[in-house]
Parts: structure tokens; sequence; C-alpha cells
């Protein structure tokens, strides 16, 4: 055994008497990691979500929200929550860590779209046409609200700095379309369901803005949770209380409110698209 | 007042421009340091949206919405975010929007703007770390100042008018004595009339002194006017005097005569040549007491304006002064020579007046054994009386009564006066000559305006 695993049994079996002397409530408390979807503005989907996921379970559940990405995931990767809805683009950047829990289900299939967008009386019809303007993203490491474009770009060859004047990050999808609306920026990256979800719940909103171009279809934004753990009951647990959400009154109110049909296993083929933009981008990069 | 009142209300307006200055000044550096706070990092950071968000949240929470539009610059003073990005695009230039703006110590909301922009430091940890403009909705504070600007004028108006109306009814009151004083002056016709003591105003007012000073000027106009009626009256019982001494004279003269020719008639009663002749005696010294008399009535007749002058006119002035002449043994050199027609054209009276006294003044003047001239001649419009004397000539007191208009000089009598005023009624003016030891004025009356036109 080398030194390095050595130290990694040493820390596991340390987290694992930490976790032990940890009281029952405590540790029977599930901690769900949320990324800033459009989730972040709104107290009454957390509320819902939160109240369906611990009638399913059986325990309470402590929903965690980071400003990026990159925080929810790592608290993900250390153990500080035992499952996160991440991306697909952090889904497949810790691929090996991580393992699919459940995709939902949008308009009855796990996909979505990136939408480019802009303000409504902006001339531009395509992405050349907003060369030289300013852009906003959601977050650096969301399929939707980044990679898309920055691979759209990347496969001509040209970086999203050097295509755009200014790039911004607004570290949330609705902010994107609130970035966009106000015209703070020209143009905006920004996921196709929180834009359509926007589009019932603040229509005033998303009329401000104009779609420029969608994308292809893209695998949903999944719930993950670390490989080594999935064989755990809780996650276990948490899996069944996900696929069978559309089964209780609490979870219908939930993907009601998130317009969402429901979720499914899923597997990695969902994310083949996303994949494959990941390498046209890594290859400028 | 009305000035006092506008004095008034600028510093009350001053004073509320300052007061909302504090204010606006304390709420501004207020919002500034808010916003430093929480802006500061994400302007370190450079993080766009960060700080619209906060822009947008902040704009949100402000009192009022005071902050209408608030931009945010680095410190190269390019805009990083603003509350409206239509107006202050990403990385346009602040200064674009920076005319006529404050800054938080010297903010100011005196003028008429609704809108005032703000520029400030944004300072972060003690550095400048970017700029922030902020413009500000001060609307409330102008309708403020309109309004206390409208109470006040209205107010003001309201003062002023009440105190101009108590004021004009004081001054009204206080003017009352001189209304009156000037409605007595005004109504005066040959004399000032005294105020009766019931209209003298109450008390030892200045007022009741200026009045009582009138009723004083009027007493002694009063008293001036008796005196000159009196003068001028013993003038003319003074000509009337030396008149009635000549005629005295004049009737005692022939008296012997006349006794001597009854008693020659009573002695040779039987002789008809002497009673004749005595008896033609009688009739001459009686016929000449009578036209001494006729003389003498037509002189002193009431109505003066009636009759038109005449050759006879002047014969009956000699007729006057001759016996004072003689009695002076004076030489008396006369001369008529305008025609009755011209003589007609002028009333008897003042002329009479006018040449019988200046004939005795010069008669008196010239003393015993002068001579003593009259000449009437007549010109193309007018009538000329020259009368001469071998006296010494006018005084400066007979000079100025003669030819002045001025008050009478103490002293003196009021015949010369008269004669000028005489001339004067006529229109006629006089002049004075000093010629050879003998002194001539001569009385020039031109026609009067009822017959203009004729010519003498």
């Amino acid at each position: 055994m080398t030194l390095q695993t050595r130290r990694r049994v040493l820390g596991f079996a340390g987290a694992a008497l930490a976790v032990s002397a940890l009281p029952l409530c405590a540790r029977e408390t599930f901690r769900l990691g949320l990324t800033p979807v459009f989730l972040d503005n709104d107290a009454e989907v957390i509320g819902h979500l939160r109240a369906a996921l611990e009638a399913a379970l059986g325990v309470p559940i402590e929903l965690e929200q980071r400003r990026t990405y990159e925080e929810v995931t790592g608290l993900l990767l250390e153990g500080s929550v035992d499952a996160a809805w991440l991306c697909g683009y952090p889904f497949l950047q810790h691929r090996l860590a991580l393992s699919l829990v459940a995709v939902p289900v949008w308009n009855g299939q796990p996909l979505y779209q990136s939408y480019l967008i802009t303000g409504k009386n902006d001339d531009a019809s395509s992405l050349e046409d907003l060369r030289g303007g300013t852009h906003a993203f959601s977050d650096p490491d969301s399929n939707s609200g980044y990679l898309v474009t920055a691979s759209d770009l990347a496969r001509r060859g040209v970086r999203p700095e050097g295509f755009f004047r200014r790039t911004i990050f607004t570290y949330g999808h609705r902010n994107v379309v609130r970035a966009v609306a106000d015209g703070l920026v020209r143009s905006g990256s920004v996921d196709g369901y929180v834009w359509e979800a926007l589009a019932k719940a603040e229509p005033d909103l998303t009329a401000r803005t104009k779609v420029v171009s969608r994308s292809e279809w893209l695998g949903f934004p999944p719930f993950c949770a670390r490989v080594d753990r999935m064989a755990e009951k809780r996650l276990v647990a948490f899996r069944n209380a996900l696929l069978g959400l559309d089964q209780t009154e609490e979870g219908r109110s939930a993907l009601t409110l998130l317009q969402l049909d429901g979720l499914i296993s899923g597997d990695s083929t969902l994310f083949e698209g996303i994949e494959k933009r990941i390498q046209d981008y890594e290859k400028l990069r | 007042m009305i000035l006092a009142g506008i004095v008034a209300s600028q510093q009350v307006l001053s004073t509320m421009g300052q007061f909302q200055d504090v204010r606006i000044r304390e709420l501004a550096q207020a919002q500034i340091e808010a916003l430093s706070v929480a802006l500061g990092p994400h302007v370190l950071r450079d993080d766009i949206w960060e700080i619209y968000d906060t822009l947008e949240r902040a704009a949100g929470e402000t009192e009022e919405q005071r902050m209408t539009f608030t931009a945010v610059a680095d410190e190269n003073g390019y805009v990083l975010a603003a509350t409206d990005p239509d107006r202050a695009p990403l990385d346009s230039l602040i200064s674009a929007l920076t005319a006529e703006a404050q800054s938080p110590k010297t903010l100011s909301v005196t003028g008429d703007a609704e809108r005032i922009r703000l520029l400030a430091p944004l300072l972060y940890q003690g550095r400048e770390v970017g700029q922030i403009l902020t413009e500000l909705d001060v609307t409330d504070l102008v309708i403020e100042r309109r309004r206390a600007g409208r109470l006040l004028l209205l107010g003001n108006a309201l003062a002023t008018g009440i105190l101009a109306l108590l004021g004009y009814v004081a001054m009204r009151r206080m003017l009352l004595p001189i209304t009156r004083l000037a409605r007595h002056m005004r109504e005066t016709a040959d004399a000032p009339e005294p105020i009766p003591d019931s209209d003298l105003p109450r008390g030892d007012t200045e007022m009741t002194r200026l009045v009582r000073t009138y009723n004083d000027m009027a007493g002694a106009v009063e008293a001036k006017a008796e005196t000159e009626r009196r003068l001028a009256e013993r003038e003319r019982f003074v000509s009337l005097g030396r008149l009635s001494s000549s005629l005295a004279h004049e009737i005692n003269n022939p008296l012997g005569g006349l006794l001597n020719a009854t008693d020659t008639i009573r002695q040779y009663a039987d002789r008809p040549d002497v009673v004749r002749q005595s008896a033609d005696l009688l009739t001459r010294g009686l016929n000449h007491m009578r036209d001494v008399a006729r003389a003498t009535l037509d002189q002193n007749r009431l109505d003066r304006s009636s009759a038109p002058l005449a050759p006879d006119d002047f014969d009956d002035l000699r007729l006057l002064v001759e016996p004072e002449i003689m009695r002076q043994e004076q030489k008396l050199n006369w001369q008529v020579d305008a025609s009755e027609e011209c003589l007609s054209q002028f009333a008897a009276a003042p002329l009479r007046q006018i040449t019988l006294n200046l004939l005795l003044n010069a008669s008196t003047a010239s003393g015993a054994g002068g001579s003593v001239g009259l000449r009437i001649s007549e010109k193309s419009s007018e009538l000329r009386l020259s009368i001469s004397d071998s006296g010494p000539g006018l005084s400066e007191a007979a000079r100025a009564r003669l030819l002045s208009t001025g008050p009478l000089p103490l002293g003196g009598g009021v015949g010369l006066r008269l004669v000028h005023d005489l001339i004067e009624e006529l229109n006629g003016f006089v002049l004075v000559d000093r010629r050879d030891g003998k002194t001539a004025i001569e009385v020039v009356v031109p026609v009067q305006q009822k017959k203009e036109g004729t010519q003498c």
C-alpha cells in the first residue's frame, strides 16, 4: 500500500468515525446540493421540493445552495452533500467520480436546449451577428449557459473573449435573461428549460428578450452522487424517491412548480451531445 | 412694506433651501457610503453582474425611489454597470453623463431642476476604486419649496393688503385736517377763510399747530387787506380833503366879490345899469361855483365805468387842480391833443382818477413856483397821458408803488399804487422819464378789447 493509499484509507476511516459520532438525527439528515439554475430565486419551489423529498425519504432534507456550479460540485465531491442537482457539463467533467441518480423529464423527454438570446428589438438572427457585442454567460461550468456557445465559437476557432467585446457571468440562468432584457448586455446564453419556464412564470421578463438560436437537444441537468456512495441505502432511497416523485401529491406539486413531468434513471448516452461539445471546446483550449 | 415681505420670504426660502441641502447631502452621503461598501468588492473583481444586481436591489430599496439612476465606473472612468444600461452602456465613458454633476459636499437642491446628479468617488478599503454617478429625484423637495413660496407669497400679499388698507385708513385720518385745510385754501376767493375751532384737530399735534398757523395767517391777511382798504380810504379822503380845501378856497375867493355885488345892488337898487352889472357879476361867480361843484361831484361819482371819456373831463380836471396850482403859484402847461372820437373809447372814471392823482402828486413834487404839465396825445390804438413836473424826481418808494406789483413798503400813501392798479386793470403801462430837471410820467392805455380795431 502506497503512502497515498494509506492516507486515503486513514482519511476514510476518520470520516467513518466522525459520521458514526454524529447524533442520529443529524446523521440521518439528507443533504442535497442545488445548482443555481433558477431555483435560487424561488423559495416556493425549494419548499415544495424539500417537502416532497422529506415525505418520500422520511428524513429531514437539507438543501445546500451555492453561487457557482463549481462550489456545488465541490461540495458533492468532498462529501459535504449526499447528492446534487448538477448540470451535464460538470457531471461529464467528473464522470469517474460521479454517477447519475436520476434525470428529469421535461416535455416528455429528458432533454433540453441552450438558447442564444438578445433584446427583443435586436436585429441579430445568428451568433455571427453578435460579434463585438457584450454577452452574458450563466456559469463557466454550465452546459447551456456557457459550453454550448463557447463550443460553437470553438468550432469557428475563436474563444468567447475574442468574439465578444466583453463577456460576463451572472451565475444564474434567470440573471442572464434579466441582463439581456435590461440591456446590460446585448446577448446571452441561457438554459432553454429555464427560459421556457420563465416565459410561463414571468412572461414580462422573457417578452423583453428574443431567442436568436436554439442548440440541438442535449441531456437534461441530472441529479448526481458520488460513485462510491451509490450503494448506500440513503442514496438508493433518494433515487427511488426521485423516480417516484410523480406518484405522490407533494411530489406532483413540486414537479408542477418545476414544470417537469417526472424523473427517470437515464444513462450516460443522454449526454453524448454535451460530451462532443466538450471535446470541441477542449481542442481550442 | 412689500419690500420687507419679499426680503422676509427670501430669507425663509433661503433657510429652507439650506435645510433641504443639508438633508439631501446627508441622505446622499449615506447612500453613497452604503453603495461603496456593497459594490467595493465587486468593482475590485470587475464582477459586472453583481454590481448591476446590487444597484438594482439598492434602487428598489431606496427611500421613495429617491435614486432614479445610478451608474458605476471603474477607476479609469468606464461604466461597469448602471440601473439603466441604455443610458450608460457597459464600457462607455461615464464622463458623457457627468455634465452638471455635483460633488457630495456641495450638493444643492436650490435650483428648479427636479433631478440632480451627484458624482462621488467609490472608496473601498481606503482607496478609490471607481466612481458612482447617481441621479436623485428631488421633485418632492422642489414642490415643497414651491408650495412654501406660494404660501409665503399669499401670506405676504394678504398681510400687505391688510396693512396697506390700515395704512390707507390711518393716512386718510391723519390727512383729514390737511384735506380740510387744502379745501379752505382752494375755496378762498379774495381772502383766506379761517377754519372754525370746531374743525380743529384734537390735541396739541403738529397738525393742530399747522391749522392754527393757517388761521393766524388768514387773520393776518384779512388784517392787511383791511389796512390797505383803510389806507385807500384815507388816501381818498386826503385827496378829497385837498380838493375840499381848494374848493373852499375857490368858493371863498369870489364870495367877497359876490357879497360886494349884492351890497352894490342893495345900495344902487334904483340904478338899473349898476344892478345889471352886479347881477352879471353874480351870475358869473355863481356859474363858476356851479362848475366847481359839478366837477367835484363827477369826480366822486360811484359809477366809474358808465360814462365815456370826453374833452370836458380834462376841463373838469383843470378846474379841480388849478386852485392848488394857483395856491402854489405854479405854472401849468395844459395840452389836450386827443380827438373826441378817440377819447370816447375810454371810460372816464379811471382815467380821470389816474390823471388827477398824478397831477396833484406833480404839483406837490414841484413845490412853490414850480411847473406842472399835462399832455394828452393819441396814437394808432392807444392813448398817452404825460404828466410832468419840475420836482426832484420819484423816490425809490414812490417808484415801487407806481411801477411794481410787489408788497407795499411800510409808510407812505397808496395813491400811486391805486394809479398802478387802475392802469393794470386797463392793460396799460407806465413809463417814467427824468430829463433836464423834469420828471415825466407817461401812462399808455390801449383801446379796450371790446372796441379793438377802432383807430384813435
